[in-house]
């Protein structure tokens, strides 16, 4: 799978105003409508709440990875958001989360987003793949970050 | 010729029938493994014993086909051989390919070791035992210790087959090295024929023809291998366009009677080609679905190949060297014990190790009687030494089956030092659950959620349920260890996607659990099943009714 595929400019924030889970996801969700990649926001809204019910998607280091199936999409979507500030997740280390990919991904796929998943999990498994991606001051210096 | 078919049709008949009645009655009530009974049946049905009988309008319905190498028709023995490619494509297919190739080296020194010390042994003790041969050189001693290197890859590639042995390093290198055997044994019937012509009408050995037959042989082999290995993924992954397992399987199995035919053509005996196939074939996700297809296929053909190589002993023909062909089938299994078993113990197995692969290499087959054949066309051996060679192929196939699976039981046969230093970069996933019902839901979503992928799932043999995922070089293995324990292993590059793709079947796992506590209670569905049941009155009434679920019972 290539990452060039999936992410552009205009899905990456680099400084996100939310400051909880719900606001947080909302923003994101925002990019991915704005970019017309997405049928119905209410439901994929739902859907990616639902998803946060039934395991939190905060992982450690930082690190959050919101994700949903929805019938909102046709195909694998996703942006990618930075609050260096950070923001309760209910991360599995507590601490509070600072990058945030989102993902949202037809019923009847579970790979590409999976794929897609492992592939950024590679790039940002270093301390300092993190720390840049913190410490970015625009949308083009978190695209370096995975080469983009 | 419809005669000759209505002869053939007959004679699978009772092959088929005889093979699997003796091959059932072995394995279960002997606890011996099924190909000695088909070789036994083939013994007794075939044209030396029951066969022979004449029956009305038929005549005997297995003659003695004179003038042929082997006792049978030339029909019959091509659906053998048949049987044969069936039977290597499949260990072809079973065999890990980074294992045969990581254990070539060690094979080509087994091979060789048990080419040398059998040919000298057979050769040498026909110079002593025998009044009439002096030297070494002599055409009899050389076709005799020739007799003694090929093994007959056949006997044993299905013990190991219905064990789950061929992967292991002691299975990788029998087959390789038995597949070397097959060459070198080419080559050296090649020496012994121009030396015997030599011996007995004088001039001089033309080493340049025996130089040309080595190096087709060896070149057909080497030239296969790479090009198989080369274009196998490219072939599956353009044939899997088709969307259908059943077509990739034909179009495979056709490439390796192609092959087959090939390998023959170079010199070489047909389970080489398919073998190669097989093998090629076998580092592809789709190979045990191949395997799985052409098995059950090769279920029909294999027991006559086993049969028509016991119908090739020739009781008659040992009787006058009775006591000198046990002798020399004596030391015709040392010879392959000591020149397989010791150079294995140089190249990192144990003396478990070295038996087993010892015990491998026993076996001998149609090869044996086709140099013994060859010796008694040529005037080189007389009618009494091919029986030595009947006799040697039949103690052989004999004692090889019960003594390899014997010798197969137990720990590694590899040594730990070595072992422990090629273990390739894997890790484990383990999670533990309540019940089976729990791991095997996760298992039965997990497996769901890889197949929409397009991978292919198959469950494998062992102590614990267990199945691989697989898809082109990605492999997964998914092991429910005691009951309760889920257990995944995979190469550590694909770790993340593992963890991910389980990480999702949790989250189903978790709706599924909260769906779960929604639900009516279990005891009070029971209930309801069982409410009106004792009761006729009640029952016509909640049918009347329509309340209820209690189940209806057709009654006719």
């Amino acid at each position: 799978m290539k990452l060039k595929n999936i992410l552009s400019p205009t899905l990456v924030k680099v400084h996100l105003a939310g400051n909880t889970k719900q606001e947080i996801i909302k923003e994101l969700l925002d990019l991915l409508v704005a970019d017309g990649k997405v049928l119905d926001a209410d439901l994929a809204f739902h859907d990616m709440m639902e998803r946060e019910k039934t395991m939190s998607t905060g992982i450690q280091h930082g690190v959050a990875i919101p994700h949903a199936k929805t019938k909102a999409v046709k195909d694998l979507v996703a942006c990618i958001g930075i609050k260096p500030e950070g923001v309760d997740f209910q991360s599995l280390d507590g601490e509070p989360s600072k990058i945030f990919i989102m993902t949202l991904s037809p019923y009847d796929r579970v790979g590409p987003h999976v794929q897609f998943l492992a592939e950024i999990s590679m790039v940002i498994k270093t301390p300092h793949a993190r720390a840049r991606l913190i410490n970015a001051k625009s949308v083009e210096e978190v695209l370096s970050v995975f080469g983009l | 010729m419809s005669h000759q078919m209505m002869v053939l049709v007959l004679q699978l008949g009772v092959i088929l029938i005889a093979t699997k009645f003796l091959g059932t009655f072995f394995s279960r009530k002997l606890k011996q493994p099924k190909v000695l009974g088909e070789l036994v049946a083939g013994m007794l049905v075939g044209p030396y014993v029951l066969g022979a009988i004449p029956l009305p309008g038929i005549g005997p319905l297995f003659p003695v086909i004179a003038g042929s190498s082997v006792p049978v028709s030339v029909q019959l023995y091509g659906i053998s051989s048949l049987g044969s490619i069936f039977l290597l494509f499949n260990s072809g297919l079973e065999t890990d390919l980074p294992t045969f190739l990581r254990f070539s080296g060690k094979a080509t020194v087994v091979g060789f070791g048990g080419v040398i010390v059998s040919f000298l042994l057979g050769a040498g003790i026909t110079v002593l035992l025998h009044p009439e041969v002096h030297s070494i050189m002599d055409p009899e001693a050389l076709f005799l210790g020739t007799v003694c290197t090929a093994t007959s890859i056949g006997i044993t590639a299905r013990i190991l087959s219905e064990n789950k042995k061929i992967s292991t390093p002691e299975g990788v290198t029998i087959l390789a090295a038995a597949v070397l055997d097959d060459v070198i044994s080419i080559v050296l019937l090649s020496v012994v024929v121009g030396i015997s012509t030599v011996e007995m009408k004088g001039g001089s050995i033309a080493w340049s023809g025996i130089g040309l037959v080595a190096l087709k042989a060896v070149g057909f082999w080497a030239l296969c291998m790479v090009v198989g290995i080369l274009l196998a993924p490219k072939f599956t992954k353009g044939m899997k366009r088709v969307h259908s397992l059943g077509i990739i399987a034909e179009v495979s199995f056709g490439i390796a009677l192609l092959l087959a035919g090939l390998s023959e053509l170079a010199g070489l005996a047909m389970i080489i080609g398919a073998y190669i196939t097989g093998l090629a074939l076998s580092q592809t996700d789709v190979a045990h679905m191949i395997s799985e297809r052409t098995k059950a296929v090769g279920e029909y053909f294999v027991p006559v190949f086993f049969a028509v190589m016991g119908m090739m002993v020739d009781f008659g023909a040992m009787k006058s060297v009775l006591g000198f062909g046990i002798l020399f089938a004596v030391f015709a299994f040392i010879g392959k014990l000591v020149g397989c078993g010791a150079p294995s113990l140089l190249v990192g197995f144990n003396l478990h190790g070295a038996l087993r692969i010892g015990a491998g290499m026993l076996p001998r087959g149609e090869v044996t009687l086709i140099v013994a054949g060859l010796g008694l066309a040529s005037g080189a051996i007389g009618p009494e030494m091919f029986g030595v060679a009947v006799m040697t192929m039949l103690l052989a196939s004999l004692a090889a089956p019960p003594l390899l699976v014997a010798t197969f039981k137990g720990g590694s046969g590899y040594k730990k030092s070595l072992a422990a230093k090629e273990e390739p970069d894997i890790v484990t996933i383990e999670l533990d659950f309540p019940n089976y019902t729990a791991v095997d839901f996760v298992r039965r979503s997990l497996a769901d959620g890889f197949r929409g992928e397009g991978y292919f799932i198959s469950s494998l043999e062992g102590v614990n349920p267990s199945w691989q995922i697989r898809e082109d070089e990605k492999v997964i293995t998914m092991s429910i260890v005691d009951g309760t324990k889920f257990s995944l292993t995979a190469k550590r590059q694909d770790e993340q996607f593992v963890r991910l793709m389980l990480t999702e079947t949790l989250a189903e796992f978790q709706q599924f659990t909260d769906s779960i506590k929604t639900m009516e209670s279990p005891d009070m569905m029971g209930a309801r099943l069982l409410i009106n049941m004792f009761s006729d009155e009640d029952q016509q009434e909640s049918r009347s009714s329509g309340a209820g679920s209690s189940p209806r019972t057709k009654k006719r």
